[in-house]
Order: C-alpha cells, then sequence, then structure tokens
C-alpha cells in the first residue's frame, strides 16, 4: 500500500511497558505535505508512539519506514539527521544556553564553525518570535516561548517530518492563537506535520486527515469530519470534558 | 558564554599569566614554587574533571584513577625500561585516555547518577587495589622510588637546565606549561560547537539527541581528552614528587581534594576551578601546623561554600565588576531544572 507519496508508513507497531501494552499493532501512512492528526485520551499512546517514530523508544513489534527506507532500528539522532524532527510534550529546552544557543545546537550537524551555527540560527528565532528573546537564557522562558522554542530548534534541523506534541498544551489561554498560527505557517514551508492536539477545534481545523487513538490502538482513521462524527470517537473523546 | 571575554577580562588573563611566569625569576622560595607546582597540577586536574562533570554532565568520581594509572605508567615504564620520562609522559596521557574510553563504554549506557558515580569509583578501587597486590612490580604501599627525573638539556645562552629537587624552577615551568597547556585545551574545547554539544546534551539528552547530536561520539570524546589531560598531570607528579603510593595517587581523597577544588571555586565555570586549587592547596599546606584536624576545616570549608555560596569563590570576582565574566560559565543544571516552570 506504500507510495512514493508516503513520507512514513508504521506498520503493526507495537510496544509494551511490562504488562501495559502502551501501542498496540498500528499501522498508518502518512503522505507527504499534509498534516495529520493524532486524537484519543489522556494514556492512549500519543506521545509513545511519538517516540516510536523519533527513535526515542524501540518498538516490541512491527516496522517504521520514512522515506521508504526502514528506519525500525536507528537511533534518535539518525533519524534526525534523515529528516524526522519532533518537539516535547513537556518542553525539553537547553535551561542553561541562551535562546540562540538553543537553537545552534540544532544547526551543529549541518555547519561547521559557531558563526556559521549562529547565523543559521538567526531566521528560525525570527520565525517563531524569539528574536527579542534571543539572549536570553531558555530557564527564564515561560511555557509558551519554550514551545516556541522547540519549533524553532526542530526546523532548525531542516526537518522533512515533523512531530508536533501537544503545542498549545500547558499554554495560557493567551498564548493559544499566536502558537496555532504559528504551525499554521509551518505547514506553509512544506513540511510534513504529524499533531498531537487536544483541542477539537484546533486540531479539526489544521488537519487533512486524522487518526483517533484509544488504549493504544487505532479505532478510527479518516477526514476530520469523519473522525469528529464517528460513533467510538463521540463516545470516548467527545464525551468528555476537554473537547 | 559562547561570546569571547571582554577586553578587560583578557587583559586579566595575560595579567595573570604574566605573574605566573615571572614569579620564580624573582622570588626564589623552593617551598613557595613547590606549593604553587602542587596548585598548577590540582588546578588542572580540577578544569579537567570539571569537563566531564560541570559541562559534559557526566558526573564520574573516579578521575583519580587516570591519575594514578599515568603517574604509575610513566614512572615504570621510565624506571624498568630506560625510557626517558620526556617520551612516557605524553604516552601516560595517551594510556590514561584508552582506560578513560574503556570506563567510558559502560558508563554511557547507565543513566542514573548514583550509578555512574559507582561505577567510576569502583573503577579507580579497582587500580588501586591492582597496584597494591602486584608488590613485585609496584612495591605497593611501601612505595615506589627511584623514578627518574625529567632529563636535563642546555638552552644555548642561558645554560644548563636540571630537573632536580633542589632546583625546582624548571619543573615549576614544567608544570606552568602543562597547566597553561590544559586550561588553554579545555577552554578552547567548551567555547567551540563540541562545549555546545557537552552542555546541550548536559541539559537534555532527549532533546540533544532528537537534534540529531550523537551522545556517544561527543561523551566519549570529552570522557578521553579529560583522562588525557588528568594522566598527563599524573605523569608529570610521579617524575616530580619521584615517590609513588597506591593511596597517595589513588585515594579517594585525591579525588575528594579535587571534587572540593572545583565547588568551592564554582562548578561549571572555567576560572572556578583553578582558583579552588590555588586556595586550597595552599590553605592546606598553611594548615599542616594541625595535622589531621586540616582536613575536618576543609570539608566544613566545602560545607559551608555549597550553603552559602553554591556559585563558588568566582561569585566573589562578579563583585570586581561583570564585565570580568569570570563567574559567567555554566551552572550545574539538573533534568529537574529544565523541566519547572
Ligand atoms: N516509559 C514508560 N514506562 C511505563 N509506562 C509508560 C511509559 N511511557 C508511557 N507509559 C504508559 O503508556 C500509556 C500511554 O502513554 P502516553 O504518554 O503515550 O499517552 P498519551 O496519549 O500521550 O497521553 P496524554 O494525552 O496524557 O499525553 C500510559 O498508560 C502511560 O502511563
Ligand atoms: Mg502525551
Amino acid at each position: 500500500m506504500t507510495t512514493s507519496e508516503d513520507i512514513l508508513a508504521v506498520e503493526g507497531i507495537g510496544i509494551r511497558f511490562g504488562g501495559l501494552v502502551a501501542v498496540n499493532d498500528v499501522s498508518f501512512t502518512v503522505r507527504r505535505g499534509e498534516v495529520f492528526g493524532l486524537l484519543g485520551p489522556n494514556g492512549a499512546g500519543k506521545t509513545t508512539l511519538f517516540h516510536l517514530i523519533a527513535g526515542a523508544l524501540r518498538p516490541t513489534t512491527g516496522r517504521i519506514r520514512f522515506e521508504g527506507r526502514d528506519v525500525t532500528g536507528m537511533r534518535p539522532d539518525q533519524r534526525s539527521r534523515l529528516g524526522i524532527a519532533r518537539t516535547f510534550q513537556i518542553t525539553q529546552p537547553f535551561a542553561e544556553l541562551t535562546v540562540e544557543e538553543n537553537v545552534m545546537a540544532a544547526a551543529l550537524v549541518r555547519h561547521r564553525s559557531l558563526a556559521e551555527m549562529r547565523h543559521a540560527a538567526g531566521p528560525y528565532v525570527d520565525m517563531v518570535g524569539l528574536a527579542h528573546k534571543r539572549h536570553e537564557l531558555a530557564k527564564s522562558l515561560s511555557t509558551g516561548q519554550r514551545k516556541r522554542l522547540e519549533l524553532a530548534r526542530a526546523m532548525a534541523t531542516g526537518p522533512r517530518l515533523l512531530l508536533l506534541d501537544e503545542v498549545t498544551g500547558g499554554v495560557d489561554q493567551a498564548s493559544i492563537p499566536g502558537l496555532i498560527d504559528l504551525v499554521d505557517r509551518l505547514r506553509e514551508t512544506g513540511v510534513t506535520l504529524i499533531l498531537v492536539e487536544h483541542n477539537m477545534r484546533v486540531i479539526m481545523r489544521l488537519s487533512n486527515r486524522m487518526m483517533f487513538l484509544n488504549r493504544g490502538e487505532k479505532l478510527a482513521e479518516g477526514t476530520p469530519e469523519a473522525i469528529s462524527s464517528h460513533p467510538d470517537v463521540v463516545n470516548l473523546y467527545l464525551g468528555q470534558p476537554h473537547a | 558564554m559562547f561570546a569571547p571575554l571582554a577586553l578587560q577580562g583578557r587583559l586579566a588573563v595575560a595579567a595573570l599569566v604574566a605573574v605566573l611566569l615571572v614569579l620564580p625569576l624573582v622570588w626564589h622560595d623552593t617551598y613557595v614554587l613547590h606549593l604553587i607546582i602542587l596548585s598548577m597540577v590540582f588546578g588542572a586536574f580540577a578544569v579537567a574533571w570539571n569537563f566531564t562533570t560541570g559541562y559534559a554532565g557526566l558526573k564520574t568520581f573516579g578521575h583519580h584513577a587516570f591519575f594514578g594509572i599515568g603517574a604509575y605508567f610513566s614512572a615504570l615504564i621510565s624506571k624498568n625500561f630506560e625510557i626517558t620520562p620526556w617520551l612516557t609522559t605524553p604516552a601516560a596521557g595517551l594510556v590514561a585516555a584508552a582506560a578513560g574510553l574503556v570506563v567510558a563504554l559502560p558508563v554511557l549506557r547507565i543513566r542514573s547518577v548514583p550509578h555512574v558515580a559507582m561505577v567510576t569509583l569502583g573503577f579507580a578501587e579497582i587500580v588501586r587495589v591492582l597496584l597494591t597486590v602486584f608488590r613485585e612490580t609496584t612495591r605497593g604501599e611501601m612505595g615506589l622510588w627511584g623514578i627518574p627525573a625529567y632529563d636535563g638539556f642546555t638552552i644555548p645562552g642561558l645554560g644548563e637546565v636540571v630537573f632536580n629537587a633542589a632546583e625546582k624552577v624548571p619543573y615549576y615551568y614544567l608544570a606552568a606549561f602543562l597547566f597553561l597547556g590544559s586550561v588553554y585545551a579545555v577552554v578552547r574545547m567548551v567555547k567551540s560547537p563540541v562545549g555546545l554539544a557537552l552542555v546541550a546534551i548536559r541539559d537534555s539528552q532527549d532533546a540533544a539527541e532528537s537534534l540529531g547530536i550523537n551522545l556517544t561520539r561527543y561523551k566519549l570524546l570529552a570522557f578521553a581528552t579529560s583522562a588525557f589531560l588528568v594522566g598527563l598531570l599524573g605523569a608529570f607528579y610521579a617524575h616530580y614528587i619521584l615517590l609513588l603510593t597506591p593511596s597517595s595517587v589513588l585515594g579517594l581523597d585525591l579525588m575528594i581534594l579535587v571534587i572540593g577544588m572545583t565547588l568551592i571555586g564554582g562548578v561549571g565555570t572555567l576560572f572556578g576551578p583553578i582558583l579552588g586549587a590555588f586556595v586550597m592547596t595552599i590553605g592546606v599546606e598553611a594548615m599542616r601546623g594541625i595535622g589531621e584536624y586540616r582536613m575536618l576545616i576543609y570539608g566544613a570549608l566545602i560545607v559551608a561554600v555549597v550553603m552559602f555560596m553554591p556559585r563558588g569563590l568566582v561569585a566573589l570576582l562578579d563583585g570586581l565588576g561583570p564585565r570580568f565574566g569570570f563567574g559567567r560559565g555554566v551552572r550545574m543544571a539538573t533534568a529537574d531544572d529544565a523541566k519547572t516552570g
């Protein structure tokens, strides 16, 4: 079923933590240039699935292909160099480095000198709207600014696939629209996005296609409209207070 | 931290280096020179340890193993095979670096700090016990003596340079060369892409790895570089003191001394460990009169600084004005710091 239009093919992926099957036999493909939304209740396995795609966790079963290449056995840094980037649900800034240095670290692989890295980092710092914080230590940033920093870092690796884990999660209401606009602009750069997002309106608006995950299993896949009216999604997710 | 020092800072560094280099020409007291030689050896040791622990975040407590390996390797090879210490000293650095790689490989797989501490400490203990057990070669705690000093040479126009216990000046300059060379090497690395990668890894391994940074490669590089420098210093120490025992160069108190110097001076800063080494080496000597009690005072001082001046003595230099930038640098950050807020 895999075609050259597909940038990512996940085939029967699964992982268990002791007795808990966190992701169970999940298969899907993501097409180049689309925004693929990942929806599911707390503990559904969304972040775990990101860890599997990015290489931070090794699956117990299944394979992952990126641009036709089997990356299942590769380390996260190898997958990053191939073009897979990610942000973290709980942000992971380099606390003692400045905003600019954080983004420079993302340019380490492709540049030789600090001056070149600084030069390469600049546009990404500007793009996410942190130019005024350029020389501030990352630990001084608010949660929303940390999310922006992670977007800048991830984009500075020059990815073709970007995994965004709850860009608006834990961020104050006032900062959310700005972050969503930013994700919209990322999409225009042509990078393929996989979004995890609890805000139903947001994910429906941004995604071309969606997948619904529950207790580690894929229950539905389709257009945002199809997903939002799917009986399982309505039962298990939309009935819940956070929708 | 990747910006160069301001002009005032550069001038201050140049002035300190000048004082260090001119001092033995004007102050001939061999005891004073001896104390400064030891301060430079331990200062460089502390800088090298701080490189792995403060910058790279590899919290090792067994770095004295590399000091002992360097010391014994150079002493035994030069003594038994009559090879000049000028060759065995750099070779000792390489042997220590190789040992560093051997220890680093298992250490890199462990993410828990206490476990890393125990593995590195255990390695140093194994080396110490081995040196004690093979007493036909090492003479164990009886002490290895008859270690050759560095061969003298003639500098045209200046005269003969002789390395012996009475004549401290040549040793002083050799120590100064090793000290300044080690500090320069570490500063260059810290202020390069390698330093950026190491601090990134220290602050978040997961994020660094997700950005394409090969954790293993950078950690091995940091560990081997640090072990190389410490091995070199150990070899110098052997050919300077001319008497080695496993407890003197491989005892845990040596490691504690170096950790204490770094904490007191300022961990994760470039200048802190050097300041700490000079203050402590000279301070401990000054308290020699009170015997074993000085370790008590030493311990109390570490506790006091950690509690009341967590950034170390370099924080005092900030009083001179931030323009010097000595105290600037990267403090120890924990993963928890990174997660809060
Ligand atoms: N390292 C781990 N060890 C053991 N269990 C884990 C681990 N990581 C995740 N889990 C469990 O796996 C399940 C899936 O967790 P995951 O974080 O992927 O959910 P999620 O869909 O991202 O949830 P949320 O919406 O709350 O972020 C949960 O039950 C979680 O407790
Ligand atoms: Mg999650």
